[in-house]
C-alpha cells in the first residue's frame, strides 16, 4: 500500500478500469444504429410475442420491437447520465477550487450551501423540478446536477486546500506564477484525479435515478424509449412478456454494475486504499 | 449538557433551513409555471371540460390569486410557519390530515424493512469482518456490488415475478394484510442491505485491529468475548452514523417501492401528487421528508455522542 501512495498515478494500469467505460460508451452512441427495426413503428398485430428470430426480444403491448427500443434507448439512459455527472462535476469542481482559493467569506458561503443542499434528500430534489416542469430532458438534468454538485465540492474543496498547502505550490507561488496558473497546473490535476473515481460511481447512481424517474413517470415520457420508461410501460403486462421485461432491466442492471466496478478499481489506483 | 443542546439547536436550522428553501421553490414553481394559475386550480376541482370564467373568477379571488406575489408569498410563508398547509386542490381535504393518514403506511414500511435489513446485514457483515480477505468475506462483497447496482424498482420486479407471478405464495401489490406488506418490506430491506454490509465489515475490521483489542486478548479473553465487551460497541459508532445517511437512501427507495407495489405510502402520494401538480400536498409531503431527514440525523447525531462518551469530551473541551 505504501508503495502505491508514494508512487505517482500510473497510467500504464488505467486500461483495467478504461474497457469497461469505452465499451458501455460505445454501446451508448452506436444503439440507435445497431437497432433492427424503427422502436416507434407499432404492429397490432404482433402485441407482446415471444422471442423469434424475427423479433429476439419479442415485442412489446403495441406491437414495437423490444430489441430496437432498449437500443435506441441507450443515448438517453447512459449519456444523460454522463452528462448529467460532468455537468454536477464541472460546477462542484469550479465551486470547490473556489472556496479552497478564495477569503473566508467565500468559502463559508460556498461550503454551507453545499451542506444546505447536502441536507435535502437528493430524489426528490429532481423529483421536483421534473415534477412541476414536466417530463423532458432539462427539468430532470437540472434537478439531478442540483443535487449532485454539493459532493464534488466538498472534495475538490478538502483536496484542493490540501495542495494548496503543499510545497510545489509554495514554490510556484514564490516563482511569480499567478494564482490562475498556479491553479490550473498544479491544483485541478490533483482534484480532478480525486474526483474521477467518484464521478465513475456517480454515472452509475445517475443511471439509477434516471431509471427510477422514468419508471415514476416522471423523467422522460414514453414513446421515448428510456429504459425506465420502457419498464413502466411494460410493468402492466409483467406475466405475459418476462424478456421483454428482463432486457431494459438487465441493461440497467450491468451498466450500472459495470460502473461501479471500474469507480472502485480507479479508486484503488489513484489513492492506493481500498474503496469499498 | 451545552454540547447536546448545540446539536440539536444545529438540526432544527438544518430542518428549518430545507423547509424554508421547499417552500420558496414551491412557490416560484407555482408562480413560474405559464398559464393561468387560477385556471389550473379550477380544472383540477371541477374537471377540465367544465372549466369556465366565472369559476377561474371565484377561485382567483378565493384564493387571493389576484393579489400581488410578494404579499402571496409572505402569507404562503406565514400559514407555513402557522403550520397551515391548507388543502389538497384534488380532494380538497386539509393536507395534515392526508398527510397523517400516508405517513402511517410509510412508517410501517420503512420500519420493517429497516429492522429487516440489519436482521440480515448485521450477521453477514460481521462474520465478513472477522476474517477480511477470507471466502465469507468476498462472498459479501460480491453480494453487497451486486445488490447497490440494482435500482429498487428492479429488485421489486425480480421479487414479483418470481414470488407472486411464479411461485403464487404472495399477492404481487396492494394493502389489505400483512402478505402484502412481505415483499415491499424484502425490497426495501434488500436496497439497503446494500450499503449496510460494507460498513458494517469496515467497522469490524477496524475494531479487531485497534490496540484495545490486542490488549483484552493480552489480557486473556477469548476472542469471542473480547469483541463482544469492546469490539462491537466500537464498531457500532461508524455504523450509527451511517443509519441517518442511509435514510437518504431510504427515501427514494420508498417512493419508488410504494409506486410499484401501490402501496398508499407518503411517497405514492407525493409522486400522484406531482403528476397531478397538487402543489399544496408537494409541499407537504417534501416538508415531512425533510423534517424526518433532520430528525433521523439528530438522533444519530445523538447516538454517536452516547457511544462514544471520547467525542463529547472533546466537543466540551
Amino acid at each position: 500500500m505504501t508503495m502505491l501512495l508514494e508512487a505517482r498515478p500510473t497510467r500504464s494500469r488505467l486500461p483495467g478500469a478504461i474497457w469497461p467505460l469505452a465499451a458501455l460508451a460505445a454501446f451508448a452512441a452506436s444503439g440507435p444504429f445497431l437497432a433492427p427495426y424503427d422502436p416507434d413503428a407499432q404492429d397490432l398485430l404482433r402485441v407482446m410475442e415471444a422471442p423469434s428470430w424475427h423479433h429476439l426480444l419479442g415485442t412489446d403491448h403495441v406491437g414495437r420491437d423490444v430489441l430496437s427500443r432498449v437500443l435506441a434507448g441507450a443515448p438517453q439512459s447512459l449519456g444523460l447520465a454522463a452528462l448529467c455527472v460532468a455537468l454536477a462535476a464541472s460546477i462542484g469542481v469550479m465551486l470547490g477550487l473556489s472556496a479552497a482559493n478564495g477569503g473566508r467569506f467565500t468559502r463559508a458561503a460556498i461550503m454551507r450551501l453545499a451542506d444546505l443542499m447536502l441536507a435535502f434528500p437528493g430524489l426528490l430534489l429532481a423529483m421536483l423540478f421534473a415534477g412541476f416542469l414536466g417530463g423532458g430532458i432539462w427539468p430532470m438534468l437540472i434537478g439531478l446536477k442540483l443535487a449532485l454538485w454539493p459532493q464534488y465540492a466538498r472534495m475538490a474543496e478538502a483536496v484542493a486546500t490540501g495542495v494548496l498547502r503543499e510545497g510545489h505550490v509554495e514554490a510556484a507561488r514564490l516563482a511569480g506564477f499567478p494564482e490562475r496558473v498556479i491553479l490550473l497546473r498544479h491544483v485541478l490535476p490533483a482534484v480532478l484525479r480525486a474526483i474521477l473515481p467518484l464521478a465513475t460511481f456517480g454515472v452509475g447512481q445517475a443511471i439509477m435515478s434516471i431509471s427510477a424517474l422514468g419508471f415514476l413517470g416522471l423523467g422522460l415520457k414514453p414513446p421515448t424509449p428510456e429504459w425506465g420508461a420502457t419498464i413502466n410501460e411494460l410493468l402492466p403486462f409483467l406475466s405475459e412478456g418476462f424478456v421483454q421485461m428482463a432486457a431494459p432491466c438487465l441493461l440497467i442492471f450491468v451498466s450500472v454494475l459495470l460502473l461501479t466496478l471500474a469507480g472502485r478499481a480507479l479508486a484503488t489506483q489513484t489513492t492506493g486504499l481500498n474503496h469499498d | 449538557m451545552t454540547t447536546i443542546a448545540r446539536i440539536i439547536l444545529s438540526r432544527i436550522g438544518q430542518a428549518l433551513a430545507t423547509a424554508a428553501m421547499l417552500a420558496t421553490l414551491c412557490f416560484a414553481f407555482v408562480h413560474a409555471l405559464p398559464g393561468d394559475l387560477s385556471l389550473r386550480v379550477a380544472a383540477a376541482r371541477v374537471g377540465d371540460e367544465r372549466v369556465t370564467s366565472e369559476t377561474a373568477e371565484r377561485i382567483r379571488r378565493e384564493e387571493g390569486l389576484d393579489r400581488p406575489l410578494i404579499v402571496q408569498y409572505g402569507q404562503w410563508m406565514g400559514n407555513l410557519a402557522r403550520g397551515d398547509l391548507g388543502r389538497s386542490l384534488l380532494s380538497g381535504k386539509p393536507v395534515t390530515a392526508e398527510l397523517a393518514y400516508h405517513t402511517k403506511f410509510t412508517l410501517q414500511l420503512g420500519l420493517i424493512g429497516w429492522l429487516l435489513s440489519y436482521v440480515l446485514a448485521l450477521p453477514l457483515g460481521i462474520w465478513a469482518g472477522m476474517r477480511p480477505g477470507g471466502a465469507v468475506d468476498r462472498a459479501t462483497e460480491a453480494l453487497a456490488v451486486t445488490l447497490a447496482s440494482l435500482p429498487a424498482f428492479l429488485v421489486g420486479i425480480g421479487l414479483i415475478t418470481l414470488f407472486a407471478l411464479t411461485l403464487r405464495w404472495l399477492p404481487p401489490a396492494g394493502f389489505r394484510t400483512f402478505a402484502h406488506m412481505v415483499l415491499p418490506a424484502f425490497t426495501l430491506a434488500l436496497s439497503l442491505v446494500a450499503f449496510s454490509i460494507p460498513v458494517i465489515r469496515n467497522a469490524v475490521v477496524e475494531a479487531r485491529s485497534a490496540f484495545f483489542m490486542t490488549y483484552a486478548r493480552v489480557k486473556g479473553l477469548s476472542p469471542v468475548s473480547a469483541l463482544r465487551h469492546h469490539g462491537l460497541r466500537n464498531a457500532a459508532i461508524p455504523v450509527v452514523t451511517f443509519a441517518a445517511l442511509q435514510f437518504a437512501f431510504v427515501i427514494d427507495g420508498f417512493v419508488v417501492i410504494e409506486t410499484l407495489f401501490n402501496y398508499p405510502g407518503l411517497g405514492e402520494l407525493l409522486v400522484k401528487a406531482l403528476v397531478a401538480r397538487d402543489v399544496p400536498v408537494i409541499m407537504g409531503a417534501g416538508l415531512v421528508i425533510g423534517f424526518a431527514f433532520a430528525l433521523v440525523s439528530l438522533l444519530a447525531d445523538l447516538a454517536r455522542l452516547w457511544l462514544d462518551p471520547r467525542e463529547l469530551a472533546e466537543a466540551r473541551a
